[in-house]
């Protein structure tokens, strides 16, 4: 069952510009769940805590982690609310879609959002060009044209290649984990509804499948904030 | 024959990536059962690793796509 997306081509009469509305109204839904999360689990500050500021507290004792595995602190601490955001909208995206799928009108407009290369490549580029920025923003343009150049000149190609490899594989491994999850899943749920032998095959994988994405869609988040961190920490680190 | 090509560009990338994970996670039980107080240290470079090689058949998914 191929479903198709609802999307508009030639924006503003631009020829290859086109746009996927399914996307555009998920990241909003995404963002919109995230900071109301957020704000309900910051509100109301106490010293011994309790309920959502609990959970909020661990999840900043654990983004703090992941950025202070990479960089000392005193760099890194103003990249925690870069993280925290990457983290928690990854994750939040990347089980919205294992939760349900909506079809309307044949097309498709209840998924992740990170299911689809436009959005997490837009992801990635943006954490390479953050590392590029404050590359030369916190050790000047000397040190950042000279770490091309190190430890041999004749390296530079490659330092080179190396920019655009991590740009596409950080975008298409939390894509391809999430896509092909989805596809997984769609494939399940045509079995499961196609008979009652389909039904009773596929029931058990159906949930096994479903709650392994879950657990997917966490790792993936993780790897992606671990990942982008060690990127801008690879840039902006003193002795490297 | 393009569903052919797709199904072993697959198959043999997702081959390499089964042993190049079974190759992590094997070194890093090992090294869990000589220090277990490097447990959660251990783990964070596991998963990193395992992401990295994740990403090979996952790019052999995205050729087997375009390929078909």
């Amino acid at each position: 069952m191929e479903y198709g997306s609802p999307i508009i081509e030639n924006v503003f009469g631009i020829p290859w510009l086109s746009v996927n509305l399914a996307n555009v109204l998920m990241i909003i839904i995404a963002s919109a769940i995230v900071f109301i999360l957020s704000v309900l689990g910051a509100r109301k500050l106490q010293m011994k805590p309790t309920g959502a500021q609990n959970v909020m507290e661990w999840l900043l004792d654990f983004v703090k982690g992941i950025v202070s595995d990479t960089m000392d602190w005193k760099t890194g601490k103003k990249f925690l609310p870069l993280a925290i955001t990457l983290f928690t909208f990854i994750l939040v995206a990347n089980i919205l879609g294992v939760i349900t799928t909506i079809v309307y009108n044949e097309e498709v407009w209840w998924t992740s959002p990170t299911a689809d290369p436009g959005v997490t490549l837009t992801l990635s580029s943006l954490v390479i060009l953050l590392s590029h920025y404050y590359g030369i923003k916190l050790r000047g343009t000397n040190h950042y044209v000279k770490g091309y150049f190190t430890p041999v000149w004749y390296l530079f190609p490659i330092k080179l290649v190396e920019e655009f490899a991590n740009t596409l594989t950080l975008g298409l491994r939390l894509f391809g984990n999430m896509f092909a999850g989805g596809v997984l899943l769609s494939l399940l749920v045509v079995l499961t509804t196609m008979n009652v032998w389909g039904f009773l095959g596929g029931a058990i994988p159906y949930l096994a499948w479903a709650g392994f994405s879950i657990f997917i869609g966490a790792i993936q988040a993780f790897i992606f904030t671990m990942l982008s961190m060690v990127y801008i920490a690879h840039k902006v680190n003193e002795e490297s | 024959m393009g569903a052919l090509a797709a199904a072993i560009a697959v198959g043999l990338g997702a081959l390499g990536a089964g042993i190049g994970n079974g190759l992590i996670v094997s070194k890093t039980v090992e090294g869990v059962a000589r220090q277990p107080e490097l447990r959660g240290q251990l783990q964070t470079i596991m998963f990193i690793g395992i992401g990295l090689v994740e990403a090979l058949p996952i790019i052999g998914v995205v050729i087997a796509l375009m390929v078909m």
